[in-house]
């Protein structure tokens, strides 16, 4: 596991080892399709092509090597300081050096009323004071760094292709594009009051867009306003208002626009223990996250993304009904086919993958969570219509017939199954929001009697199978002996009520057998990998929010202020966290812990919801 | 030849294609649901969105039939294949241009590969030959509209 300072001094230039940076040093910017990731050191090494889940033109995070990146940087020794435009997804680094300051303006912009590229990432770099020497350099490797680009001058413009795709380098004031048969760099210096571009236009299946300065300048500003104009419609108040509002924008960039779906996060592969095997795609929309996506929509009011993400969900399942997949493609299709990629991975932590074989694994929480999730929609007043009433009823139906059967659980282990307990919690969810909707006559209730039945059978197996005595916990799985931190979801999603003994002797247990000062880690038994992880963020959040149900909100608030100090320099989080040195480990910006974040505040701003 | 044939072999047709299609769905081999992304253009109400595409389904139905028996005369012959034949041209205009380009420019509810933030689109783009319904989406939507012309073919060429 990686171990050390993972945290630079305020100010300071990250070094790459190896080429790499930690993974804590990257920001995100993205337009609603796509995500790039930016290293504090000015490197985009990031970014996939068309879309999110597409093939990478940038994978240097993956392969610093071979995967291809856009680095800007002065060309002597700096300090960094960076931020994120207030109310934006649009990045702000400023370098300072002995000879002067330069700002550089890092942004995926959004399509205005001017003849658009299809993808466009722009770099604006102004001097500030003094005369700062700069060099840049693109060097893009298509499909994950296997295809070998073409560079061409069209019209003065370097070009770089590769079968369908394209990418046109715009440059102003950034100095002559010097072309090799790999890469397109330059350098150039600031004086005061100097304002270079560099922008990347991007094209898949269609003629480049060679766009002019003033129309880009323009389309910079725009989508700064676009972002304002956004955040200023949500709801983001309370004590932690600030890391709140970061946690919508983050969990924004991964709504992909076209169809409403969320991503898990940006990337693929980034390791949960450096060096290991665990390296998963996470750009697939897990339905485990549903109920949560829906809950923090719904409390921030974007009601256009609460609307948009449950139609998804609708239309996304209806090929694989009554049976949900684990996850589903962010267009909606079912198979996403696990590969390995030809890239070294992040730090050596093989194999880099895309696609992810948990799709075709049983876990019971996901029809508690879908169930769920239909269930707070319509209690916000969504309408059911006919057809989605009786998929409720017969999903309903089918949990009825699954949930006696071991699975793979909410951790996705990839040992044998087991009968996990809170696979079986969410059965019993599924079943109760699907009765009290048959009670609502918002869902056929003609086998409502047998749902009400069978709720109670999954009741008794949890109380009668799922729980230590001797610990006074709900545990992992039947007839084990060990705790788990997603039974903390019990809690949050209604199976006991935060004043119920058992539930709370379970909040006790986790927190003293897998708490680690604010860490949390998800479970110590087997799940059929080797090697070990770091903290998971979201089972913290958890336990915050468990807490302040619980009534103990002074606890819940100082946990709180200490997990909001975990977040990178921008207010990023990832999938995990070294406990050890605060090294960022798994995929980024995760939005399982943005979502826990928006959730656990809301949960201590109301004061513990009942 | 009748244009009331031509009509009510339109009508029959569309009621053939659209249970094609909804079979097709029930049988889990399609998202796709014509009405619906029609009547949703109008509406954000699914059920009322799913009354609407109907009516507005069973009106193209109609115009369709009209062009249909338009070319007939055209060419002074109708038969059951020469209208399985336009059913064949109508169904990959459908998968690829009417459906994939021309609808979303009009839907205002519906995401193209352009939909950015900080909009979110309510309804997913078909994507090419509406693929993003599911895999079996064109073949099932060229079969559909096979029906369609030959069920308007057969009713001109049977009608006395």
């Amino acid at each position: 596991m990686e171990t050390g300072s993972a945290q630079p001094a305020a100010g300071g230039y990250p070094e790459r080892r190896d080429g790499y940076v930690p993974l804590r040093e990257y920001a995100a910017i993205g337009d609603g399709r796509t995500v790039a990731l930016v290293a504090r050191d000015g490197a985009v090494d990031w970014l996939p092509v068309p879309d999110l889940d597409s093939a990478t033109v940038f994978a240097a995070v993956l392969d610093s090597r071979h995967g291809g990146s856009c680095t800007l940087q002065p060309t002597v020794p700096c300090a960094v300081d960076r931020r994120y435009l207030p109310g934006t997804n649009v990045l702000e680094t400023t370098f300072t050096t002995a000879r002067g300051t330069v700002r550089i303006t890092d942004a995926m912009t959004v399509p205005d009323t001017r003849l658009t590229p299809m993808r466009e990432l722009q770099r604006r770099v102004e001097g500030l004071s003094g005369s700062v020497p700069m060099r840049w350099s693109v060097t893009p490797r298509f499909g994950y760094g296997s295809r070998p680009p073409r560079i061409r001058t069209r019209r003065g413009v370097p070009v770089v292709s590769c079968g369908a795709d394209a990418v046109a380098v715009c440059t102003w004031q950034a100095g002559r594009p010097q072309c090799t048969e790999s890469a397109i760099s330059g350098r150039f210096g600031t004086r005061p009051g100097s304002r270079a571009l560099i922008a990347l236009s991007f094209a898949h299946e269609e003629p480049l867009v060679l766009p002019a300065r003033a129309e880009c300048e323009a389309r910079l500003d725009h989508t700064c306003a676009a972002w304002r104009r956004w955040l200023g419609e949500r709801a983001c108040g309370g004590p932690w208002q600030q890391a709140v509002q970061r946690s919508a924008l983050a969990l924004k960039l991964l709504v992909f626009a076209p169809s409403g779906a969320i991503a898990a996060a940006a990337t693929s592969s980034l390791p949960e223990q450096v060096g290991g095997i665990r390296n998963w795609d996470y750009r697939f929309s897990w339905i485990r996250d549903s109920a949560f996506t829906l809950d923090a929509f719904l409390r921030l009011g974007c009601p256009h993304e609460a609307h948009a993400y449950f139609w998804w969900l609708m239309h996304a399942t209806q090929l694989t009904h009554p049976r949900l997949r684990v996850l589903y493609r962010l267009d909606g299709g079912a198979r996403a086919p696990e590969r390995t990629l030809p890239l070294q991975g992040y730090r050596g932590s093989a194999p880099a993958r895309v696609g992810n074989a948990a799709a075709d694994q049983l876990q019971l929480d996901t029809y508690g969570e879908l169930l769920q999730t239909a269930w707070q929609y319509a209690q916000h007043g969504g309408p059911l219509d006919a057809d989605i009433a009786r998929r409720i009823a017969e999903t309903a139906d089918l949990v009825c017939r699954l949930w006696r059967e071991p699975d793979a659980g909410l951790w996705e282990v990839r040992s044998r199954p087991l009968h996990f307990t809170q696979s079986k919690m969410m059965c019993w969810v599924a079943l109760d929001r699907a009765s009290r909707l048959a009670e609502q006559r918002l869902v056929p209730a003609r086998h409502a009697d047998r749902w009400r039945q069978e709720r109670q059978a999954v009741r008794d197996f949890i109380e009668t199978r799922c729980f230590s005595a001797r610990k006074h916990s709900y545990i992992r799985a039947a007839d084990s002996e060990e705790v788990d931190a997603s039974l903390l979801l019990g809690l949050l999603h209604g199976y006991a009520p935060p004043d119920q003994p058992r539930m709370r002797g379970t909040v006790e247990a986790i927190r003293r057998e897998l708490g680690d000062g604010p860490f949390v880690h998800r479970y110590t038994g087997d799940d059929g990998l080797p090697g070990s992880e770091g903290a998971f963020l979201a089972c913290s959040f958890w336990l915050t929010e468990a807490l302040a149900r619980c009534g103990r909100h002074a606890e819940a608030a100082d946990l709180m202020d200490q997990l909001i100090t975990l977040a990178n320099d921008v207010g990023l989080y990832s999938e995990e966290i070294d406990p050890a040195g605060g090294a960022f480990l798994g995929n980024l910006p995760q939005a399982l812990s943005h979502l826990a974040l928006i959730s656990a505040a809301c949960a201590l701003t109301e004061g513990g919801r009942p | 030849m009748s244009v009331t044939a031509a009509l009510a072999g339109g009508f029959v047709g569309t009621l053939v294609l659209t249970t094609m299609l909804r079979a097709a769905g029930e049988l889990r081999l399609t998202r796709i649901d014509l009405p619906f992304l029609l009547g949703s253009a109008f509406t954000a109400n699914r059920t009322r969105a799913k009354a609407l595409g109907y009516l507005l389904h069973f009106t193209i139905g109609q115009l369709f039939a009209l062009g249909y028996y338009t070319l007939f005369l055209a060419l002074g012959h109708s038969s059951w294949w020469l209208g399985m034949l336009f059913g064949l041209a109508h169904g990959m205009f459908a998968g690829t241009i009417l459906v994939n380009i021309l609808l979303p420019l009009v839907h205002p509810r519906m995401g193209t590969p352009l939909t950015s933030a900080p909009a979110v689109a309510l309804l997913e783009p078909p994507g090419f030959l509406m693929l993003n319904y599911g895999l079996a989406t064109p073949i099932v939507s060229l079969a559909a509209h096979l029906a369609y012309g030959a069920l308007i073919g057969a009713s001109i060429s049977l009608a006395p």
